[in-house]
């Protein structure tokens, strides 16, 4: 028998956790609470490392030391950082507390800034521009004109281009659904549905993927491996 | 006589061809030799040295709407690109800071390339440049370029055509909220999973269970979340009328603050400042599925009556959501993240879908203001539609008819959509 | 003062970001970087807020001994011994000046050992759910979950063997109907449909909550009382 304390550990934990879907019971509490400490600790321990020293401390430490010798550097900026992280911090001081709205408002306001491009070219641009295509037109290349290839991709566009106007029509807000609109609405709510359908059954093979890479190393790993 | 003239002359052309020849056989295997040797052999037949036929350089000019230290070179394929025996093998790129200067390669393209950026230039100083094509036999050079100089430029030429767009949709927006604002009043459809709010939250108070509110697992950089913190204002109001008690656990510390700032001025604006405690909302941990083991203990135990799923999730969604369906509460949610709806459209009640998401908060808010902008959107929607089946209908008249011009003029145009 | 100065900075960052993306030259050009990285620093001065609360929740339920109150101790042991090895690089080979998660180190062990183990557990019992969920979606009632249970029963045949060999008798012109083919054919053309009209949507609607947001329509997450 060959005892391996880090798979008995991981074994303990896997166990734990998957007991939860007969019912809550203590050994998933202990695993739980477990999980929550250690990884809180490991996200703030590894972003401490990562962000407030590689990040701050070595670009602004030097910046700092170049203003005591006159010289303004780029990155004195951090210092904005630096000070915006504390006043986030001065909420623990309830006559204060109102200076953390400052910092709130610059990260709302930086991200509906960037996330208004992001959003607009590749949500919004690039899917129009993906849509257009010929829908009709010749099969072979002749006369310089690119061919729609066969009749079944000709089909395959006019379904995606019926599809796309119908969902466009099924968000509109301020047209109610009645008449010719609402059956065009009607119409896409039913790619809609084919189209979360599809997304569920892609991910179905890859989450149950999942579950086997547990239970190989619960057979193979822990029993098999301790018990031979 | 005749016989024998011909008979010479015959002789002494096939000598001199056996000759050639033998002298051309000759000469291949010395083929080093001719090419390295500085004499010249009298009688000898030199093979001809088979370079390349350079490339021509085309322009030369600061590279585009970029931030300087950028030069882009472009230059006319060499005719042996892509030719047979002398087939090119790549050109190189060369640079100097004076014309007569030392020359040094500063990168290379490949065949069937036209184009090259050297992004190791300063701005301000003067650079010539040359392309020298490279086949197996060597190196052929095309002219000097005149000098140039990179340098940064204030708008992205490039990007006009995204600018001109997010105008247009800005414009129609900002036109839509403040028209609004005189008092004209839109029609709004019903959204299913914003009418069945009040009625949730009802059914928490009736109860005397929980209201569990989980604004996903993304901090406040990304959009959904501020828009998961809006709804929640509007929530949180009715939450501290009806006196219902709410849980709010968290993924990330900004979004705790951020979310008891929310919920306490919605308890002061209820009248009812004395309610609130922050331990209403609290930090459990960043980790995705550290957070969702969590939440799931805190559903089995407290057995919330309702839960609100808004903001951004990823593949802890089903977890969250199956649990929710156990112990029977009603579950609303909404999130843009589209590999995610699936599961909550199979486990919730009521799902707010991708765009629904950001109407939310002016639904629930009932402004003029806020209303009007939603009605902007649906101009933004209507503009994509006429684009859409404009260009397809363009394209499929250009195809149909077989005009190359027609066809020409919709490139035009679907190319002001390519946001390179 | 406590209202007003907040909305210009949300107006004033907001809109010069959006112009920065079409100006290249610096320093507008590495605005948006800028603000990354500054969010990552604000975010970890956050920390001390999240896991000051994490503490004060865990040893308030240990003092009153509320309900369950022995896993606060776990809780708490787990988070303040990841916490010291993390940040003070305990059994680190390469000391203070090594890489926090070196291989050796005890926050690596505990990472390798506890951590993973946990989250890839976690992570299976996805499985067990989508099984669940899958079970109930077969019940489906009306025509629009039939259409979502019919397009996902195809896709999920059409990428196993099963789903091959099911439909393997169908030839030549019929071969479309084919399990494997109709899979490729629902993703290519319907599903995309649908996710591009999703997706134009999403773009229209973050547009305005940020126009809202920039403009100080918005405001509930400043805490404010709309007027």
């Amino acid at each position: 028998m060959h005892f391996d304390l880090g798979v008995w550990i991981g074994a303990f934990l896997t166990l734990g956790i998957i007991s939860f879907l007969y019912k809550d019971n203590p050994w998933y509490k202990i695993c739980e609470a477990i999980f929550v400490g250690i990884s809180a600790g490991y996200w703030i321990a590894s972003l401490f490392w990562q962000n407030l020293v590689s990040k701050l401390y070595d670009n602004l430490a030097p910046a700092i030391v170049a203003l005591f010798h006159g010289q303004i550097q780029y990155n004195l900026l951090y210092l904005v950082a630096g000070i915006l992280g504390i006043m986030m911090l001065l909420r623990l001081i309830p006559q204060i507390g109102w200076i953390s709205r400052w910092p709130l408002a610059l990260v709302v306001g930086a991200t509906a800034g960037l996330q208004f491009i992001n959003y607009l070219v590749s949500n919004g641009v690039k899917q129009i521009y993906n849509t257009i295509v010929p829908v009709f037109g010749p099969v072979s290349d002749a006369g310089g004109i690119p061919p729609v290839a066969t009749t079944g991709e000709g089909i395959g566009n006019v379904i995606i281009l019926i599809g796309t106007f119908t969902g466009l029509v099924y968000f509109f807000f301020s047209k109610e659904h009645k008449g010719l609109f609402g059956g065009a609405a009607k119409v896409g709510t039913w790619f809609l549905m084919i189209t979360f359908g599809a997304s569920f059954g892609y991910t179905v093979m890859s989450r149950m993927s999942l579950l086997i890479g547990r239970i190989d190393f619960l057979v193979n790993d822990w029993i098999r491996g301790t018990f031979g | 006589m005749e016989l024998l003239r011909s008979r010479i002359i015959i002789g002494i052309t096939l000598l001199s061809m056996v000759l050639m020849f033998g002298s051309a056989l000759a000469q291949d295997a010395d083929k080093r030799d001719v090419l390295d040797s500085t004499a010249v052999r009298v009688g000898t037949f030199k093979k001809p040295v088979n370079l390349p036929i350079p490339a021509q350089l085309d322009v030369v000019e600061d590279s585009e709407g970029d931030a300087g230290s950028s030069i882009t070179v472009s230059w006319l394929p060499s005719p042996d690109d892509g030719a047979g025996k002398n087939n090119v093998i790549e050109y190189q790129i060369l640079r100097s800071e004076s014309q007569d200067g030392e020359y040094v390669i500063v990168g290379s393209a490949s065949r069937g390339m036209t184009q090259f950026q050297d992004a190791t230039t300063t701005d301000g100083v003067t650079y010539f440049y040359y392309v020298r094509t490279i086949s197996k036999d060597g190196g052929a050079n095309s002219q000097i370029s005149a000098g140039i100089q990179s340098s940064p430029q204030w708008f992205n030429t490039k990007d006009l055509d995204t600018f001109i767009i997010g105008l247009i949709i800005c414009a129609a927006v900002i036109y839509f909220i403040y028209h609004a604002q005189k008092g004209k009043k839109f029609f709004l459809r019903q959204i299913a999973g914003l009418e069945a709010v009040d009625e949730a939250i009802g059914r928490a108070t009736e109860m005397g269970r929980s209201i569990l509110f989980i604004p996903g697992i993304n901090d406040m950089d990304d959009v959904q979340t501020v828009a998961g913190i809006t709804i929640l204002g509007r929530v949180a109001k009715t939450i501290a009328e009806y006196d219902t008690k709410i849980n709010m656990p968290v993924s990330r510390s900004i979004v705790m603050t951020t979310a008891r700032e929310t919920i306490k001025q919605a308890y002061v604006a209820a009248g009812r400042p004395d309610a609130y405690s922050d331990d209403m909302v609290h930090y459990l941990t960043d980790e995705q599925f550290g957070y969702v083991a969590a939440v799931d203990g805190i559903m089995v135990r407290e057995k919330p009556a309702t839960c609100f799923y808004l903001g951004a999730f990823f593949a802890e969604s089903l977890i969250m959501a199956e649990t929710g369906n156990s112990i029977g509460a009603i579950q609303i949610a909404g999130t843009a993240m589209p590999a995610q709806l699936p599961f909550f459209v199979a486990a919730c009640d009521y799902t707010l879908i991708g765009e629904e998401l950001f109407a939310a908060s002016a639904y629930l808010s009932g402004e003029p203001k806020q209303l009007g902008s939603l009605k902007g959107q649906d101009v933004g929607k209507i503009i994509a539609m006429i684009v859409i089946l404009g260009l397809c209908g363009l394209y499929t008249v250009a195809s149909i008819s077989d005009s190359v011009s027609l066809l020409d003029f919709a490139d035009k145009i679907k190319g002001l959509f390519s946001a390179s | 003062m406590k209202r007003t100065v907040p909305l210009l900075i949300t107006f004033i960052v907001g809109a010069v970001l959006i112009l920065a993306e079409f100006v290249p030259h610096e320093p507008f050009g590495n605005f948006g970087e800028d603000f990354s990285l500054y969010f990552d620093i604000i975010a970890v001065f956050a920390f001390l807020l999240g896991g000051g609360n994490l503490i004060r929740v865990h040893v308030t339920k240990v003092q009153r001994k509320k309900k369950d109150w022995p896993f606060s101790i776990v809780t708490l042991v787990g988070f303040l011994g990841m916490l010291a090895a993390g940040l003070l690089k305990i059994g680190n080979p390469d000391g203070i000046q090594g890489d926090v998660a070196k291989l050796g180190s005890l926050f690596n062990d505990l990472y390798m050992f506890i951590f993973t183990p946990l989250q890839a557990s976690m992570f299976a019992l996805l499985a067990f759910f989508v099984g669940s969920a899958s079970y109930r979606a077969f019940r489906a009632k009306n025509l629009d979950a039939t259409i979502l249970l019919v397009a996902a029963f195809v896709i999920l045949l059409g990428r196993t063997p099963f789903g091959l060999w099911l439909t393997s008798g169908l030839e030549g012109s019929l071969s479309f109907l084919q399990i494997p083919n109709l899979a490729n054919w629902i993703m290519g053309v319907p599903n995309l449909a649908g996710q591009r009209a999703i997706m134009i949507g999403i773009a229209l609607g973050v547009i305005s909550m940020s126009l809202r947001l920039i403009l100080g329509v918005e405001r509930t997450y400043l805490g404010q009382d709309n007027e």
